[in-house]
């Protein structure tokens, strides 16, 4: 069985062009002129030219010039990326499938873009690739092939890139106040996608690892003092969530209960992910009219005082939480008085001892 | 019964149980200090150090609270035993407070300042005892109490305002800690570095002491225990302490 059929006609336009090796000397943007790349143009832009998978499927060859030259690559040669390619008529290769010809994509990049691929090889995408799934996006997959252009020109192209597979998510995140405000705004301090997911070294945000991370990713803008007093926002966040139960717990890395995938609730879990709203806005988990719900998702048997027990993270104040306040501040005295003064006794009952001698 | 003996002859100071109390708090104040520092302190390495030896912090907090209801249990017998040894008029009120251990105090401190010569004269349990055991059960109320409210936070705020919850954790951390230190200072000295009993007061685990130990720690209490002595005993101590009369020869 055959497995790859270079339509006959491809073949016959070949005998008319210039060979490919003729135009070597000089560099010239693809789809501009450039002999060689015009040559597998005088082919590959042709709507019906396809390769017919060992699985039955069939990929199309088709290349559009213009997408070419528009594209950030479009100093490169065909031969650059489709190295081997050279040869008319072209090597025989053999796929057994769409993912195992998507599969080849990446290792056409790795030549320039080393350190992305290695990353890539780290990602949850690569995993589900590697497993067989001919959906999961390579390289191209994202950036597109030839018509690639600058990933995140402009930034809200970015959601829009990982709305092709994850739209549901994409949808979410319009409506938050991270996504409203990009692209409402165009407010550049809001993370994208890839703030939080990274771009190539994409880890599987179901995996324990990368949950426990994710006080420290909020972290990072919002402990930042600069650009929280933009907002008005308090930079308190972490250090008052690590010093509470859930914060304690996740920091040595524990679930709820030993063995479970589950870690005690992290930032996500009461604010919300990808649909994370304003504290403010009437419809957020966290507001205090809807906070006992959010604390039931975990606690099921919590009354309606129950989220009191959390100062919000606010450190406690006489304004706000007078009472554990006011404890802290005893033990603050006591502890140094009753420690002290014991110590100041030990001290003279030494000093007492050394001058009878 | 009343024979002159060797000092070095032992006199029962505590109780079987008493001893058994002692160990049993003891074993599970170390556990606890233990078991609760690290989510205390939980973002130094020596806490992580600590829960990954133990085997994860939900290990790490089954042990404290298996540990602190069995300290709470030792707590609740105590002090039920007591009241009731107390009732039935079987034990001596030999630790409440009295205007005495005040007295004793100041005499004390007078005396490490040098603004005396005279020292005082302790009965069963001196005031620093006394403050010690205080401090003890007053500490171990605080601490079974707070715990349990954080043990079970879903049913205290079902009756009690959720405050409650960061309050009791406040306290119960402070105190803990508090005990610690007062533990690892105070009675770590006395039973151990003081210069009167260095390296080791062994009696809270043998029971025993000598007769010149309590004759000189507890003269008071020695003099009630040897009568034919309590002349020499109390003179002794006197504050210009005469050559007592060699009655034995």
């Amino acid at each position: 069985m055959t497995s790859r059929i270079l339509v006959v006609r491809c073949l016959m336009l070949l005998v008319g062009a210039a060979p490919p090796w003729a135009a070597a000397a000089e560099p010239v943007p693809a789809g501009q002129g450039d002999p060689g790349d015009s040559a597998c143009l005088s082919c590959h832009a042709d709507r019906e030219l396809h390769l017919k998978l060992e699985s039955g499927e069939t990929r199309s060859l088709q290349v559009s010039g213009e997408d070419l030259a528009r594209s950030v690559h479009a100093k490169l040669r065909c031969t650059d990326c489709h190295a081997g390619m050279e040869d008319v008529p072209h090597p025989e290769r053999h796929y057994k499938n769409a993912s195992q010809f998507k599969a080849g994509f990446r290792d056409v990049c790795k030549s320039c873009h080393f350190e992305n691929y290695t990353k890539s090889l780290d990602s949850v995408h690569y995993a589900v690739q590697a497993r067989g799934d001919a959906h999961a996006p390579s390289c191209v997959g994202c950036h597109g092939s030839h018509a690639i252009t600058r990933p995140a020109l402009p930034r809200t192209q970015i959601s829009r890139t990982c709305a092709s597979c994850h739209e549901g998510v994409s949808i979410a995140y319009a409506k938050s106040v991270h996504g409203k405000a990009l692209i409402e705004e165009g407010n550049r301090d809001v993370p994208v996608c890839t703030d939080c997911h990274h771009s190539h070294d994409i880890a599987d945000p179901r995996n324990r690892s990368w949950l426990l991370k994710t006080p420290e990713l909020c972290g990072k803008c919002h402990t930042d003092k600069k650009l929280m007093a933009k907002y008005k926002l308090s930079t308190n966040v972490l250090s008052t969530y690590l010093a509470d139960f859930h914060g304690a717990t996740a920091s040595f890395g524990e679930g709820r209960a030993p063995g479970s995938e589950r870690v005690a609730a992290l930032c996500v879990d009461c604010h919300g992910i990808h649909d994370i709203t304003k504290v403010k806005d009437p419809g957020s988990r966290v507001l205090q009219a809807n906070l006992v719900k959010t604390c039931r998702k975990c606690h099921p048997g919590a009354g309606e005082s129950f989220p009191a027990a959390w100062l919000s993270h606010y450190e406690p104040s006489w304004e706000r939480a007078p009472l554990v306040y006011l404890v802290k501040l005893f033990y603050k005295v006591l502890i140094p008085f009753i420690v002290g003064g014991l110590v100041l006794q030990i001290l003279l009952h030494l000093w007492r001892v050394v001058v009878n001698r | 019964m009343s024979r002159h003996s060797d000092p070095r002859d032992l006199v029962v100071r505590f109780s079987r149980r008493q001893r058994v109390e002692h160990l049993v708090v003891m074993l599970l104040f170390l556990l606890l200090a233990l078991t609760g520092f690290p989510q205390k302190f939980y973002d130094s390495s020596w806490s992580h150090w600590i829960v990954d030896a133990i085997g994860g912090i939900a290990r790490v907090r089954w042990i404290h609270r298996t540990a602190g209801i069995l300290f709470a249990i030792a707590t609740v017998v105590h002090i039920a035993t007591a009241i009731v040894a107390v009732a039935t008029g079987r034990a001596r009120l030999t630790l409440i407070p009295t205007r005495r251990d005040f007295r004793d105090a100041i005499v004390t401190l007078r005396y490490y300042l040098r603004l005396s010569e005279t020292r005082a004269k302790f009965d069963r349990f001196d005031y620093r005892e006394k403050f010690e055991y205080w401090g003890l059960v007053i500490g171990a109320a605080v601490m079974v109490s707070t715990g349990f409210v954080l043990y079970f936070p879903l049913a205290v705020t079902r009756w009690l305002p959720g405050e409650l919850i960061p309050v009791a954790k406040v306290a119960h951390s402070n105190e803990g800690l508090m005990a610690f230190l007062v533990v690892l200072t105070w009675h770590i000295y006395n039973v151990h570095f003081a210069p009167e009993v260095f390296p080791f007061n062994t009696s809270i685990f043998t029971g025993r002491v000598t007769r010149e130990h309590l004759k000189r720690d507890h003269p008071l209490e020695y003099a009630r225990l040897f009568p034919e002595e309590a002349d020499e005993v109390l003179g002794l101590t006197q504050e210009k302490p005469e050559p007592a009369a060699n009655r034995d020869g």
